[in-house]
């Protein structure tokens, strides 16, 4: 086969667009389970309610793509905060496998009571005006709202970053991860931090559920369909590393598009090759600390 | 499950109400919608063709006539293997008489295998390979609504007539992609057109924009679908947003159902040319039928042509038990008369079984209204051409079909 | 709630009043019965000391006085408060700051954000310029890691910033374990000198010779019960039972 040097660039920026989602949400698992100690499987249908969320703005509120970036993540983030207060702080403490199983639970229900009502096929979202159309790039036409995304994602991501790794806020929350029982015996209240980590975390799964309803249609098992591929990407960046998720997320989306491009058939296996290889060289994952 | 329960509660009913009549002759029915009832065909079969099944039943005339009907309904996923577990199970513990409905080609396959073995009838509405009717074709089987070779010649026969002479397609990576991306095949080569080149696209992807860039990059006049659901639906999408239609390369949608076209919205659809053989705003007795249809459902959607082929193929199912008086519970006696009569319902309007079990009927060629031009909901379709009956389908002496050959 | 003003540290010892009063206090970790009645108590401006052997229940009963043990009963009165049922960021706020025996140093912050963690209680707390008056040590690590301190850096560092908060009764369980001579005598000093501000410190310690260098009141812990008591100045009549107590 011989290299098509300009669709190989165009491909790589491809990746780099699934990449961001890839990153916003393997980054909110981080968070969660750094805190939380959870594996979020809910994180799937929170990112489809994300969407859903931006689809009733329009269509029910008039209220647009621009004001949904801000209500639809706070919207669901504090739907996730009741999750949490009512059901995940209770199983705080006990093996993973307790609160895999719970958010399971909660995503079959989540995504089953939307199915119920929507169906699977989806319901369109339009790309807001500002970022219609696209531009040539030479080797690629280049959608606006793509590249928007790209953008946007990595500006989410680094502020993100900042946030834990370079704020007060951060050093409690990164305190309170190491060990929650001194942290709180300082005087700060961990349970709600904990609570407003997991809204932050269920926030970022939101947030990308919003750039991606203009790119995908909003659809129930959107979020089903994605999240295997991210639990992925978080195995391989290695669990609750922050800045580790974050370039595992685009650099998988990136290897993805190679794929696309060499050998399509493998496109939908190829991070869980990596993920497989990653596991049996370093279990920690990549980025990860030793359990 | 809801729609089982109603199932369920329709045949208690009718058992009581036909607790005191002596069983003489078998005047009972039992019918397995299976299909996708979660994933990407959900919407254009799944609960929807259960409904269709049941409205079936309701305006059948049997139940006053003291049949008892019942309907029950599975899952599979999309996995052959989980479909043919569920069929297998229905014939040896639920007894049932009749399989109807399974979208997906590669379920649809496993599952024709396991009625002809267990002797039972097969009115296949949601599945595209032509292998039903040709190299897999079986004396159970009825494949009633679409397939593959119907689709190639009608859509894809029309776009290289108007000069979309070289293709490069965009293939599900499963039975129903090859088979349509063969049969398509044929067509171009029959009206001289070439392929220039493919890419096989896993089943359910999120994001087509890799394969479209490549689809872009081999400069072929026509990309062709040869995908269906969410898909297609991602397919075009994206087609549009890269600026791939605007760049002067046709996408040819070789199957594309309205649930699809919702989903896309008439913004970007509009234009696409496409062929069904059922649209719920065809005639009068479609949208009669349609209107009582999208009250039951939950989401107010008109039927699809599988749903409406689920109805249809049932109608005539439930006629040819009525003929014979009885239901023998032969699969294979019940497909011979079904096969003996002429179809005339109100859906597809009259027609007849091929031996091979291929129903014939037209097929329409579609084209996606402008957002301007569409004046209610589900208002989608502008008619743009019929194919007749006798020519949608494949010619009875070009079918493979074992069953022709005795 | 009794405000606790700066006392005049001659007098304290004597005069103060009882801010932390504990009766039949029992802990359990988990199904173990570790404290078994614990009752003491401690007046504003002292430093008292917890005595007793490995496992007798010392750091079990700060811990239980912070509320970060499982289950606990009994009474623990703070300041005219009971707190034996409240929750550890509550007791906090009324101004109870601990040091735990392994320091708590966090290794994901560095020594600034470590030193700025525990958030400030009430006014009245040590600034960070007379923090690093008392530590100098920690103003040039500042940006290095937690826990790339030295054991005695880190030790500074967990006593350091409990100083910030505005706290007044302090809690350090064994300050000075596992710490060279020249440090442990740098954190005595420290002690006297926060002792003479008018902190009140509850003090967990296995070496006697130090606690005897700061320490105003000693109880002496066996099995989860106090067993025995007494001054600073009965130190020298009490010698020989210390002994036998401490299986020195």
């Amino acid at each position: 086969m011989s290299i098509n040097l300009q669709a190989l660039f165009a491909q790589l920026l491809v990746g780099l667009i699934n990449g961001s989602f890839y990153a916003l949400l393997s980054l909110g698992l981080a968070v969660i389970f750094g805190m939380l100690n959870i594996i979020n499987f809910a994180h799937g249908a929170l990112y489809m309610m994300g969407a859903f969320a931006a689809y009733f703005l329009l269509n029910v509120l008039n209220i647009g793509y621009w004001p949904a970036l801000i209500v639809a993540p706070l919207a669901v983030g504090i739907f996730g905060m009741i999750l949490e207060r009512t059901m995940l702080k209770w199983i705080s403490g006990l093996d993973h496998l307790y609160g895999l199983l719970l958010t399971f639970g909660m995503a079959l229900i989540i995504q089953g009571v939307f199915q119920n009502y929507f169906g699977s096929s989806g319901l369109p979202y339009a790309i807001p005006d500002l970022l219609k159309g696209g531009m040539n790039l030479g080797f690629m036409f280049l959608p606006i709202y793509r590249g928007w995304v790209v953008i946007f994602s990595l500006i989410v991501c680094i502020l993100t970053w900042y946030l834990i790794e370079r704020t007060r806020l951060g050093a409690n929350l990164r305190a309170a991860t190491e060990n929650p029982t001194l942290v709180r015996a300082f005087g700060i209240n961990v349970p709600r931090m904990i609570t407003l980590t997991y809204g932050l975390g269920v926030g970022l799964a939101a947030l990308a559920g919003v750039l991606s309803a203009p790119i995908n249609q909003v659809r129930p098992l959107m979020g089903a369909d994605l999240i295997i591929v991210v639990f992925a990407v978080v195995v391989i960046g290695g669990m609750g590393s922050i800045m580790g998720s974050i370039i595992t997320g685009f650099a998988l989306g990136i290897v993805e598009g190679l794929t696309k491009y060499f050998y399509p058939e493998a496109s939908n296996t190829v991070v869980f090759v990596l993920m497989v290889l990653v596991l049996l060289i370093k279990p920690s994952g990549l980025t990860g600390r030793a359990a | 499950m809801k729609n089982k329960i109603t199932a369920l509660m329709l045949g208690t009913a009718l058992s009581l109400a036909t607790a005191g009549v002596a069983f003489a002759q078998d005047k009972s029915i039992k019918i397995g919608a299976l299909s996708d009832q979660s994933g990407l065909y959900a919407d254009l079969g799944g609960p929807g063709s259960t409904l269709a099944a049941q409205m079936a039943a309701e305006d059948s005339g049997l139940l006053a006539k003291g049949w008892k009907i019942d309907i029950i309904s599975g899952d599979h996923q999309n996995k052959p293997d989980i479909g043919s577990n569920i069929a297998r199970q229905w014939f040896d513990v639920d007894k049932v008489d009749v399989i109807v409905d399974v979208p997906n080609s590669g379920v649809a396959l496993a599952v024709n295998n396991i009625v002809k073995e267990k002797n039972g009838v097969y009115i296949n509405s949601g599945a595209a390979t032509s292998d039903l009717t040709n190299a897999q074709c079986s004396p159970n089987t009825v494949h009633w609504t679409y397939d593959t070779y119907m689709l190639a010649h009608s859509t894809g026969q029309a776009m290289v007539k108007a000069g979309g002479d070289s293709w490069f397609f965009m293939t599900a990576d499963y039975a129903f992609g090859a088979a349509l991306e063969r049969d398509t095949t044929e067509v171009i080569k029959a009206n001289g057109g070439k392929v220039v080149g493919g890419v096989k696209t896993p089943l359910n992807s999120a994001d087509f924009s890799s394969f479209l860039l490549q689809a872009q990059s081999s400069k072929a006049k026509v990309i062709g679908l040869a995908n269906a659901g969410g898909d297609t639906t991602n397919s075009i999408k994206q087609a549009a947003e890269f600026g791939i239609t605007k760049g002067g390369q046709k996408l040819a949608a070789l199957l594309l159902f309205i649930t699809d076209v919702k989903a896309i919205g008439l913004e970007t659809a509009q234009g696409l040319s496409f062929t069904e053989t059922f649209y719920w705003d065809l005639n009068d007795e479609t949208r009669a039928f349609s209107k009582k249809f999208a009250a039951r459902m939950k989401n107010g959607a008109p039927p699809s042509m599988v749903q409406a082929g689920v109805y249809a193929g049932l109608i005539h199912y439930f006629k040819s038990l009525e003929a014979l008086g009885s239901n023998p519970h032969d699969g294979i006696k019940v497909v011979t008369k079904m096969k003996e009569l002429p179809t005339d319902d109100p859906l597809f309007g009259k027609g007849k079984i091929e031996a091979n079990g291929r129903k014939i009927h037209p097929g329409y060629l579609f084209e996606v209204k402008k957002p301007s031009e569409s004046k209610a909901p589900w208002d989608f379709y502008k008619l743009a051409g019929t194919v007749p009956a006798n020519e949608a389908f494949t010619p009875i002496e070009k079918s493979t079909c074992a069953l022709l050959k005795k | 709630m009794v405000e606790v003003t700066m006392a005049d540290p001659v007098n304290t010892a004597a005069s103060g009043k009882t801010v932390l009063t504990v009766e039949n206090l029992q802990a359990w970790y988990g199904e173990s019965h570790i404290l078994h009645g614990i009752d003491f108590n401690v007046k504003a401006g002292e430093v008292v000391t917890l005595l007793g052997r490995n496992g007798a229940g010392k750091t079990t009963t700060l811990k239980s006085v912070m509320g970060i043990i499982g289950k606990r009963t009994g009474s623990i009165n703070f300041e005219g408060q009971e707190i034996s049922k409240a929750q550890s960021d509550k007791i906090a706020k009324l101004g109870i700051a601990f040091c735990p025996e392994e320091r708590g140093i966090f290794a994901s912050l560095d020594v600034r954000e470590n030193l700025m963690l525990p958030p400030t209680i009430r006014p009245g707390g040590l600034s960070l310029d007379a923090i690093f008056e008392l530590f100098p040590n920690l103003k040039e690590r500042l940006n290095s890691q937690g826990t790339k301190l030295s054991g005695g850096e880190q030790q500074m560092l967990a006593i350091g910033r409990i100083l910030r908060t505005g706290a007044r009764f302090l809690m350090l369980d064994e300050p000075t374990e596992g710490l060279a001579p020249v440090i442990i005598q740098q954190i005595g000093h420290t002690i006297a000198r926060l002792k003479s501000e008018g902190f009140t410190i509850l003090l967990v310690e296995q070496n006697f010779r130090f606690a005897a260098t700061v320490a105003d009141r000693y109880y002496i812990v066996e099995h989860g019960k106090i067993i025995d008591g007494f001054a600073n100045a009965e130190l020298p009549q009490n010698m020989e039972k210390l002994h036998t107590y401490l299986g020195v």
